[in-house]
């Protein structure tokens, strides 16, 4: 009476759904990864500002849409888990291994992704390295999962959806089963996208951030995190300009007195939310010709954070010489509270959010 | 055909083989605790997630008439999703208290009011479905080979 849901059209349409998200999520996550460990080739712009704020938006975007397909596309599959034989021959096992370490990463990748979005890490690892790692055998257990189903896949592609001689009764169809799927990645990514996607804000009911915070921007990491509340309070607080031997000191009223300049520019973070504010401050390569340095230089960028994996930054030069680059001493024309970095932090354009250095304490050109 | 699929798992076997490289720089506690997250992760799936799925499709199949079930399925499924999303902030474990800008919604109310909202669907497509002109061919899908139209009434 009634066919099965489940079937090779369904799972290979699913699949190559998650093949493009999956395909999105790691390219975007190697573009964050470069930025943060920057290679000698490795080549990324400072234009169009919004760069970062795209592909950091994409990657968590697309990894949340994965999420409705691949619990899709493993309910598509689920019932050969227990075909028999279980173990079979050397390919058989060959094989079933495959599809083990493919489960096995993605849901890996997927869980932990979700979970630092919003900031529970429930796992006792290093998030960022682990992620990292285990993209890459995502990735490649995906290629060869594509290789050996790539028959499959062809074939299963210009089949038509139903089969032929459905008979029954109106109840679901294969086709419900894709309009469900469609219908569950437009759903979680319009409950989550508004952290990144102001217009969204109001329906982003899951989303681990509504986009507010202190001056209208959100905050990551606070000075009471960072250990720098009373340093950066200090009366005592000069930020300190060197290149070779030559150094200078600036006081905030020092930095106030140099002509100041706005830019609008996006904040994104690595965790996927992201915010534009109006940001005032010295530009950058004007602060450090003070010392005689060249525009053309990489820039070290070190916190009055007590030293940790982000208390200090290098800056390519590429940013350093871009003229919208700033040393903010304002946000939306207030003086920047504590949290977003007083007494100035670095804010330049294209850049993860994590890279902005907050309480500055010195400028080193290198 | 073939030359692609052999290099795709030569290429993929590469990448997967470099991805365990840079795993085997973590300690042996480190890489124990990532193993076991990913194991974790397959069992909860295989053996929890998809037999609950399976248990509540086939109640869904015995329970809820036939016209009812595909607008009821795909509620479920975006149900199941919402539910999934919301595993990480609705009891907001993240939060912390030095920091009121993450997790600063009511994920309960919001999680409530999103499946609230999908099941609202679940009428609202049915009397649409059986208000839009319906296609000969998906007349005849639904037809069993028992059915018989009613006779017409004789002169």
């Amino acid at each position: 009476m009634t066919t099965s849901l489940r079937g090779t059209a369904v799972t290979a349409r699913v699949g190559a759904a998650l093949g493009v998200a999956v395909a999105v999520c790691f390219l975007t996550g190697l573009i964050s990864h470069f930025i943060q460990h920057p290679q000698p080739w490795f080549w990324w712009p400072t234009r169009p500002v919004w760069l970062y704020r795209l592909t950091q938006g994409l990657h968590v975007t697309s990894g949340i849409a994965a999420i409705p397909l691949l619990v899709v596309k493993l309910w598509s599959v689920w019932p050969k888990l227990f075909e028999r034989p279980l173990f079979g021959g050397v390919v058989r096992q060959v094989e079933r291994l495959s599809i083990l370490v493919l489960v096995a990463s993605m849901l890996f990748q997927l869980s932990t992704g979700l979970l630092n979005i919003a900031q529970w890490y429930a796992f006792e690892f290093f998030f960022t390295t682990a992620h990292y790692a285990i993209s890459y055998v995502a990735i490649g257990a995906v290629l060869v999962h594509i290789a050996v189903k790539l028959p499959v896949i062809r074939r299963a592609l210009s089949d038509p959806v139903e089969d032929v001689a459905q008979g029954g009764v109106v109840g679901p169809t294969r086709r419900t089963v894709l309009r469900g799927t469609w219908l569950a990645v437009a759903v979680a990514t319009l409950v989550t996208a508004g952290q990144t996607v102001p217009l969204l804000r109001w329906v982003s009911v899951l989303a681990p951030r509504t986009g507010e915070g202190p001056q209208g921007v959100p905050v990551n990491r606070s000075a009471l995190a960072a250990g720098v509340v009373r340093s950066a309070r200090s009366p005592d607080y000069r930020l300190t300009v060197t290149f070779g031997a030559r150094t200078r000191a600036f006081t905030l009223a020092d930095l106030e007195a140099m002509p100041q300049t706005t830019h609008r520019l996006p904040i994104a973070c690595v965790e996927g939310w992201s915010a534009s504010a109006e940001w005032t401050g010295v530009v950058l390569a004007d602060l450090i010709a003070v010392v005689g340095a060249s525009a053309d230089s990489d820039v070290r960028m070190i916190s009055l954070e007590p030293p940790g994996p982000y208390s200090r930054t290098t800056l390519p030069a590429r940013h350093t010489r871009d003229d919208m680059t700033l040393i903010a001493l304002k946000i939306n024309g207030a003086t920047l509270n504590l949290d977003h970095g007083y007494p100035c932090r670095l804010i330049a354009p294209t850049r993860p959010g994590v890279l902005q250095t907050k309480w500055l304490s010195r400028i080193e050109v290198i | 055909m073939n030359v692609v699929r052999v290099l795709l798992v030569a290429v993929g076997v590469a990448v997967a083989g470099y991805g365990a490289v840079l795993l085997w720089d973590n300690s042996s506690t480190v890489l124990v605790r990532i193993i076991a997250w990913a194991a974790v992760g397959v069992v909860v799936h295989d053996f929890v997630f998809a037999p609950l799925c399976a248990a509540v499709g086939l109640a869904g199949r015995t329970l809820i008439p036939v016209r009812w079930r595909a607008p009821a399925a795909v509620a479920a499924l975006c149900s199941v999703v919402l539910v999934l999303l919301a595993i990480p902030v609705y009891s907001k474990p993240g939060a912390r208290p030095d920091n009121p800008t993450v997790l600063d919604r009511d994920y309960a109310v919001g999680l409530w009011i999103a499946i609230a909202a999908v099941w609202i669907c679940v009428p609202l497509y049915y009397l649409l479905a059986s208000r839009l002109p319906v296609r000969q061919d998906q007349v005849v899908h639904g037809e069993r080979a028992d059915d018989v139209e009613r006779q017409p009434p004789s002169v």
